[in-house]
């Protein structure tokens, strides 16, 4: 279990990286905390000519408040933005989600920016940024573009990165203060990969919902915003809110599969269980009769 | 526990939690497993491997690989050629089929290895191999139990899918009148999914020829002289010329019983090319090359009276075998202990072991644990139905002590099980009308506990009827320091035996378990033993180190008495101090006394060997039982079907607890690897043959969080072994499975039945039966595969025996090579018969001797005659055989054990 040869190049600066990128046309791959990589990399099912190294990047790192938002850096350990006062005070469904990413010794390595780079569709943060609205920066020699999270996934492992491009920042919309998180996963031990999990966030204002952001991991090809739930949700009042009838619009977005861990019937059934509950249990909603 | 010598020193160490003395080494990182050790010019293995499960090999291009630098050697199977090696069981026996350390001419499961390739590094190794050209033609492959029973044989020149076989499909009359009268006769079948044993330290080795054929084996294994007695047979090299040396091992469960196709490349190839050679499994080939186990299908039938009590049962037992098993199996022990423990008038079973294109079955933690599981989540069930509690149904059916000495109906002798005992011992400890109310309650509420019990004997520490299961070797010697050195054959994948058999030296000779150190782990040290198989190193090799120890303290007594002028019998050790009875003045430290045994002969009494030295290897009795009772506690998720343990509470009775640290820990590690099988772990094949849990993301180990902390009651009734030590090694594996089956299927009552259990019970299969539909998709109707798998042309149907032509050379006259399958493994042998008139009789012989028969009949073709054998069980073998021109097929009915195949051709 060793990678084959590949040449290792650890630029200091993002336009260095981008060059790199450029210049290596497709053969050059982005290792950030490397706790998928490297173990593709060993398995070589990852074989690239070129391994860009992005941990000395100083402006990949960190969290910073923007206009309207956060932005993390993608380069931040997810264990530093699981401690990460301003994230604990902007974004409580995605310090929740994050205590979910695979283990205490993984997230010491592992990088916001990697996962969400990365695409696995059972994972939590790409379906966070999708639920929270996140846009993405991404950087190249040809510039710089921004693209919502939710266009962002195409299926498993494809997302909407070119080959020469790189994730530079992660910009995620404010919330107002108090807002409700939505969190559940279904895993069969602690940090594996969800069977089905749901992440989201909710304004109530009095007995109206007024703002909705919510998305499925472990639910089809990629991460899935439940489009049609938001719909409903986003100006319904509370008391007259059926979660049975809102967890049947939620799955209905979903294209869920079978393995061996779990058909694609359990992962819609348990799916809707965990939206009705949830959506109980963090609105404080009565029990439909 | 037995009744302390009374020349003993006051402090006992049998029975402390005394800190291992292994865990400093290990806990440090100073452990020396096979990847620590380099040695100079050592080169580094890899194999390129077949990516299909079936198929012919084409060609095979090494030109590229062997240009790259680094390379030293690309080798195929052809190379190997040149020096033979015989893959061989854990008995000893040849396959039936010819199994090749590389690929010969086709592959017959995904990952077979192919090609060897040596490298100065791994990576390059690594780098070589995949650049290795191999082409094949592809062929359908055979994956399931299901399609080996229909499909032509996979491999070439046998004659059916079926590797072993034992019993009788049949269920005779009186048994078929037993059930068919019964107030409940019941059906239960068991689907267990396929195991991976996934040791922390994977295979490895490291071969190097020290002289012309001079073999240095660092392996990683279950017991380095049982690897050198393999290796010596499989390679006909004296075995002085081989050394196995493995210090530290990271678990084996099985899998590491000895070499098998890899470790045997690397052997061949080390003493072709004459440079040592170093292969470390890596994690990914661990997964899905190496040889698995536990796929097997059992339904067992049983009938009960309307009290409960049994009235007689019948199985019916299939298990995946692979291309290349380390032994081809049927698993005989599923059905001599499936109701060891219970009294059942009858039993009659029949037993199926199938080759398919998968991974070869290797042993894992109680590979007959089949029968336990069975059989437990069948009373559950059966109690259920009969509206009796699942304890009362065990009270009326469970062997208690006041019931022996007594046979079980599959004639093995009970005198002194215990698990009616240990179960009556665990409900002292669990208030079950507690935990009935609490259930209503909590039930009323929407949450769904449930409480299993489960009970099982399991046979331990063998000796002396098979080939490799011997008696233990125990070397003491106080050196002349007064420090207490041991050589044993015992070996630790995990075991602690260091620690254990110290133990029982302190205790026996009288000194600190400080002072004690015992070496282990190398083939030259210490005589010949299995080491760690079938739960067999407490119960011997602890008898041996008493028995030495106690022999060695009378040595230093007799020495004490002489040079003290004290009577033998006033002479204590303790602590390491040698004391006369009521004169303290005269206390010698043990070092003093050592210092003139080994130095001063003229002090030495006459005819005294000098030095403080001793030997004994202990025969045991052949079978010593271990019994438990455990029971679990769980609450089962109705929304999302998760099974969450509550409380787990083993009650076994190991006789004489060595240290209960190791004893809890032993059945701590059989229990996580339970809950591993009945919740978690599966290796599933596709339809192609290719293995699905190829990393840990899939394959899914339990964790430390879905692993309870477990309670324990000790029953401690010695065995009749030294020391009255019973094995513990297996055990957590075997009752830990049904007696969470069991709590599941309670906590799901209100839902429904349970009924046929299929492993692992994922959260959706719970949801089946909570919601009583296909959620999982397993029972959706499968496309039928049948037609690829019997398509395949290769081999044709077996010849159907010659009507027509074939003039038979001879009558049945004369010598026959015959063939029987026994359970372990095929037995070749030369049969010869004469005849006069009806009147048969002849000789079977094989190399472990001859035997004659008279008596016999002859019928037409049809030859029937009786032969009475002592080894392994005194038994009484009926052959009845046909004699088809130049051929012989029939059967031998092996007593209880049922009938096993018999082929043959004249000679």
């Amino acid at each position: 279990m060793k990678p084959a040869p590949f040449d290792y190049e650890r630029p200091s600066s993002i336009e260095e990286a981008c060059r790199i990128l450029s210049e290596a046309g497709g053969g050059a791959t982005v290792i950030a905390g490397g706790q998928t990589l490297m173990p593709l990399l060993n398995l070589r099912m990852s074989q690239p000519f070129i391994l860009v190294d992005i941990g000395r990047i100083a402006a990949l790192q960190g969290v910073t408040r923007v206009e309207g938002g956060t932005r993390v850096g993608p380069m931040t350990r997810q264990a530093d933005a699981l401690a990460d006062p301003v994230l604990a005070a902007h974004l409580p469904a995605m310090v929740t989600a994050l205590g979910h990413v695979g283990h205490h010794q993984t997230r010491n390595r592992g990088t916001v920016g990697g996962s969400i780079a990365l695409g696995e569709p059972a994972a939590e943060m790409p379906a966070t940024a999708v639920a929270l609205g996140a846009r993405l920066e991404i950087t190249s020699t040809r510039g710089t573009r921004v693209v919502d999270a939710a266009d962002f996934y195409i299926g498993p492992y494809m997302t909407a990165l070119e080959p020469d491009e790189l994730l530079t920042g992660i910009i995620y919309p404010d919330w107002p203060e108090g807002h409700v998180v939505l969190f559940r996963e279904v895993a069969q031990r602690p940090g594996d990969f969800a069977l089905v999990g749901m992440v989201g966030a909710a304004v109530v204002e009095g007995d109206t919902l007024t703002r909705v952001g919510l998305a499925w991991f472990g639910m089809g090809p990629t991460p899935v915003r439940m489009r049609q739930a938001e719909a409903a949700l986003t100006g319904a009042s509370l008391s007259a809110l059926d979660p049975r009838a809102m967890a049947e619009l939620a799955v209905a977005d979903t294209a869920p599969f079978d393995d061996h861990h779990a058909s694609a019937e359990y992962r819609r059934t348990v799916g809707r269980r965990i939206f009705a509950r949830t959506l109980r249990e963090a609105l404080q909603l009565r029990e439909a009769a | 526990m037995n009744a302390p010598n009374s020349n003993l020193g006051a402090t006992r160490w049998i029975g402390k939690r005394v800190p291992r003395k292994e865990d400093p080494r290990l806990l440090t990182g100073r452990g020396q497993f096979v990847d620590d050790v380099t040695l100079p010019g050592m080169l580094h293995v890899a194999f390129a491997r077949s990516p299909i499960a079936r198929g012919r090999i084409v060609s095979i291009d090494t030109q590229v690989a062997r240009e790259l630098p680094g390379v030293h050697a690309v080798l195929t199977m052809a190379d190997l050629a040149a020096r033979p090696i015989k893959l061989l069981s854990f008995f000893f026996t040849e396959a039936e089929v010819p199994i090749t350390p590389l690929a010969d001419g086709h592959v017959s499961y995904a990952g077979e290895p192919v090609v060897l390739v040596a490298a100065e590094t791994r990576a390059q190794a690594e780098d070589a191999a995949s650049l290795v050209e191999i082409e094949y033609e592809e062929l359908d492959p055979v994956v399931t139990i299901a399609q080996a029973k229909v499909a032509a044989p996979i491999h070439p020149g046998v004659d059916s899918n079926v590797a072993a076989e034992i019993g009788d499909e049949e269920v005779e009359d009186e048994l078929e009148d037993k059930l068919a009268g019964s107030a409940l006769r019941l059906s239960h079948r068991i689907v267990h999914q396929r195991i991976s044993q996934s040791p922390m330290e994977t295979r490895g080795v490291l071969a190097s020829r020290d002289g012309p054929e001079e073999l240095t084996l660092r392996i990683t294994c279950q017991s380095p002289h049982l690897v050198a007695r393999w290796v010596s047979l499989a390679l006909g090299l004296p075995d002085t010329a081989i050394r196995v040396i493995a210090k530290d091992v990271g678990g084996s469960f099985g899998l590491k019983n000895h070499p098998w196709k890899e470790e045997s490349a690397v052997i061949v190839a080390a003493l072709l090319m004459g440079k040592p050679l170093k292969w470390i499994e890596d994690r990914y080939e661990a997964l899905t090359a190496s040889n698995q186990a536990r796929e097997a299908e059992m339904t067992l039938q049983a009938g009960f009276d309307a009290q409960g009590r049994l009235t007689g049962s019948h199985g019916i037992y299939d298990c995946n075998n692979g291309a290349f098993p380390q032994g081809a199996d049927s698993n005989i022990a599923v059905h001599m202990f499936v109701w060891a423990a219970y009294r059942v008038p009858a039993y009659a079973f029949v037993s199926r072991g199938w080759y398919t294109n998968t991974n070869g079955l290797a042993a894992y933690r109680g590979p007959w644990a089949m029968e336990s599981l069975v059989r437990e989540t069948m009373l559950d069930r059966a109690a259920r139905q009969l509206g009796i509690d699942p304890i009362e149904i065990r009270r009326r059916n469970l062997v208690y002590l006041k019931d022996q000495p007594m046979v079980t109906s599959m004639g093995i002798p009970l005198d002194d099980i215990t698990p009616g005992e240990c179960l009556e011992k665990l409900l002292d400890h669990f208030d079950m009308a507690a935990f009935r109310r609490e259930q209503a309650a909590a039930r009323a509420e929407g949450r769904y506990l449930g409480v299993g019990i489960a009970s099982y004997v399991e046979p331990t520490g063998s000796a002396g009827s098979m080939a490799p299961m011997t008696g233990e070797l125990a070397q003491v010697r106080i050196e002349p320091t007064g420090k207490v050195t041991a050589t044993l054959s015992t070996h630790s994948q995990g075991h602690g035996t260091a620690t254990t058999m110290a133990q029982c030296i302190a205790d026996r000779l009288g000194v600190r378990y400080e002072d004690v150190t015992v070496f282990e782990g190398d083939s030259t040290r210490g005589g010949f033993s299995p080491g760690a198989a079938g739960s067999r190193q407490g119960v011997i090799a602890g008898g041996a180190a008493i028995r030495c120890s106690e022999m060695l303290a009378d040595k230093v007594r007799t020495l004490a008495a002489h040079l003290l002028n004290a009577s033998v019998e006033s002479v204590v050790i303790d602590e390491g101090t040698v004391r006369v009875e009521g004169a303290p003045e005269m206390a010698r430290p043990l070092a003093e006394i050592a210092a003139i045994a080994y130095g001063e002969p003229d002090r030495l009494p006459p005819g005294f060997e000098s030095g403080l030295e001793m030997q004994f290897r202990y025969q045991p009795p052949p079978m010593t039982f271990t019994s438990a009772t455990h029971l679990a506690v769980v609450e089962v998720d109705a929304e999302t079907g998760f099974v969450k343990i509550l409380r787990w509470i083993s009650s076994e009775d190991c006789g004489t607890v060595i240290n209960p640290a190791v004893v809890e820990g032993q059945i701590s590690g059989g229990l996580a690897q339970a809950i591993g099988m009945v919740l978690l772990e599966e290796m599933p094949y596709d339809a192609r043959g290719n293995p699905q849990a190829a990393t840990f993301k899939d394959y899914m180990l339990p964790s430390i969080s879905d692993v309870p902390t477990f309670e324990f009651v000790h029953a401690n009734t010695p065995s009749k072994s030294i020391g009255g030590m019973r094995g513990v090694g297996e055990g957590g594996a075997i009752i830990g499975p049904p007696t969470l089956v069991n709590a599941i299927a309670d906590a799901l009552t209100p839902f429904g039945e349970l009924g046929d259990v299929v492993l692992p019970l994922t959260p959706a299969r719970i949801l089946d039966v909570i919601e009583q539909r296909d959620v999982s998709g397993f029972y959706a109707p499968e496309p039928v595969k049948v037609e690829a798998a019997v398509a395949e042309p290769v081999a044709a149907a077996p010849e159907p025996v010659a009507e027509a032509p074939a003039v038979p050379s001879a009558g049945p006259e004369g010598d026959w090579n015959m063939v029987l399958k026994t359970p372990m493994g095929p037995q070749a042998m030369v049969a010869h018969f004469d005849i006069e008139g009806t009147a048969l009789s002849g000789y079977l012989s094989a190399p472990e001797g001859r035997q004659d028969f008279a008596g016999g009949t002859v019928e037409g073709n049809r030859l029937r005659f009786d032969l009475k054998v002592e080894k392994p069980m005194k038994i009484t073998l009926k052959y009845d055989l046909e004699i088809g021109g130049d051929s012989i097929t029939g059967k031998c009915k092996m007593g209880m054990f049922g009938s096993a195949k018999v082929t043959g051709e004249r000679a």
